[in-house]
């Protein structure tokens, strides 16, 4: 290995060392904003009666991939929707 | 009076307690604007709708033609009074089908049967009728300030109407906070990114920004023209008794809070005087204590008030 390879990985490993709680920050509170996002989009289904179904509902394919994810971050094994089975 | 203050606003909203005749003084208002010249869309977005009724034709969620000055063309006054009835089942039907195909776009086959299903629980929603309704007063309303020089909304009983003039504020508000959701959700994402994390959705969040801003320049655009005394004014349609009486005052207290400008008062059917002089006594009383800081128009009662005769009529006592 090279010195420029060796240095290029160890500059990394500090740059991971350094920054990487930082990102992890900024990666979770991104999260906490979109899974807020997902809960006013869903509210309906979920049994909260939602006003506004009418206008959330056009957001719902924007955010329905993530739902799986969604669903199982918030402790939530299995789908909470009877009509919707990702797993 | 009345008709001189409508012939400079843009838009008309004429609300009032059930069965004190909104109809036939929306539809003679906007027959004696078109006389005088103008271009006027009747809007009814009472769900039990009578405005087909009164001009005795049928009328649906298209707009039709009611009215045309004849033998002007060429004179520069084409006067003419269009009609539509709003079809909130229509609104949502279109809308849903819309989400759904937007829907089968993005979303992978294996979901496309739980989407529509979700759909479903969004048409039972009980807002939804209420937004679809919004969402065909903000669209005519759009499509008749740029096309007709008046717009007059027959509304439904006023608990409704006021419910409704109030939700453009609200669902601006509810954009706002979406989209600062938004906001929030994307500097973190750049942050994130900026050290050294991938997580690639800008398409999605596009779309959803996208989305969230059509929503909001309407809700606003609407909220806009509610407030703006120069363009749009609400006519509350009385008569008088104890109890329109009573619930115009709650009206006009309401629309003061939500900022719209009540620009008159119609005292619809009032008793002749000769026929009935004790009767129209105790009415003159009822007017003369009801003071909402707006002239009150006075409109005998007219007999048999169906047909274009009849609203002629009417629209004579108006001007």
């Amino acid at each position: 290995m090279s010195f420029s390879s060796r240095w290029a990985a160890f500059s990394k490993g500090l740059n991971d060392f350094y920054a990487g709680p930082y990102r992890k920050t900024f990666g979770v509170a991104r999260r906490d904003e979109d899974d807020h996002f997902m809960l006013v989009v869903l509210a309906e289904s979920l049994g909260v009666p939602d006003p506004a179904a009418y206008y959330t509902a056009e957001l719902l394919p924007a955010v329905y991939e993530d739902f799986h994810d969604w669903h199982q971050r918030s402790g939530i094994p299995r789908s909470p929707l009877d009509h919707i089975s990702c797993c | 009076m009345l008709l001189t203050d409508a012939a400079t606003r843009h838009a008309i909203f004429v609300g009032g307690k059930g069965g004190v005749g909104k109809t036939s003084i929306a539809s003679s208002l906007a027959l004696a604007r078109a006389q005088q010249g103008a271009r006027v869309l009747v809007v009814s977005t009472d769900p039990a709708h009578n405005l087909g009724h009164l001009w005795e034709r049928p009328i649906g969620d298209d707009i039709v033609t009611l009215w045309r000055a004849d033998g002007q063309e060429g004179a520069g006054t084409p006067g003419c009074v269009d009609g539509i009835e709003i079809d909130p089942a229509r609104t949502v039907d279109a809308h849903l089908a819309a989400v759904s195909t937007t829907m089968t776009r993005m979303l992978p086959e294996r979901l496309h049967r739980a989407a529509r299903d979700h759909l479903e629980s969004a048409r039972k929603a009980p807002g939804t009728y209420e937004a679809a309704v919004l969402e065909r007063v903000a669209e005519t309303l759009e499509t008749g300030l740029d096309r007709y020089d008046l717009v007059v909304f027959d509304t439904a009983p006023s608990g409704h109407t006021l419910h409704l003039l109030s939700m453009p504020e609200a669902m601006t508000d509810w954009t706002e906070k979406l989209l600062a959701n938004r906001d929030r959700s994307e500097r973190f994402s750049v942050a994130y990114g900026a050290l050294g994390g991938t997580k690639d959705t800008s398409d999605r969040d596009a779309e959803l920004r996208r989305m969230l801003l059509r929503r909001r320049a309407r809700f606003s655009l609407m909220r806009d023209t509610l407030a703006d005394p120069r363009r749009t004014g609400f006519v509350i349609v009385t008569v008088a008794e104890p109890m329109p009486v009573a619930e115009s005052r709650e009206v006009a207290s309401q629309l003061e809070s939500l900022g719209v400008t009540l620009m008159g008062v119609v005292a619809n059917r009032l008793s002749p005087a000769e026929l009935m002089p004790v009767r129209r006594e105790r009415e003159e009383a009822l007017l003369a204590n009801l003071d909402l800081g707006a002239p009150i128009t006075r409109i005998p009662l007219i007999d048999e008030l169906v047909g274009l005769a009849a609203l002629e009529r009417l629209a004579g006592v108006l001007a």
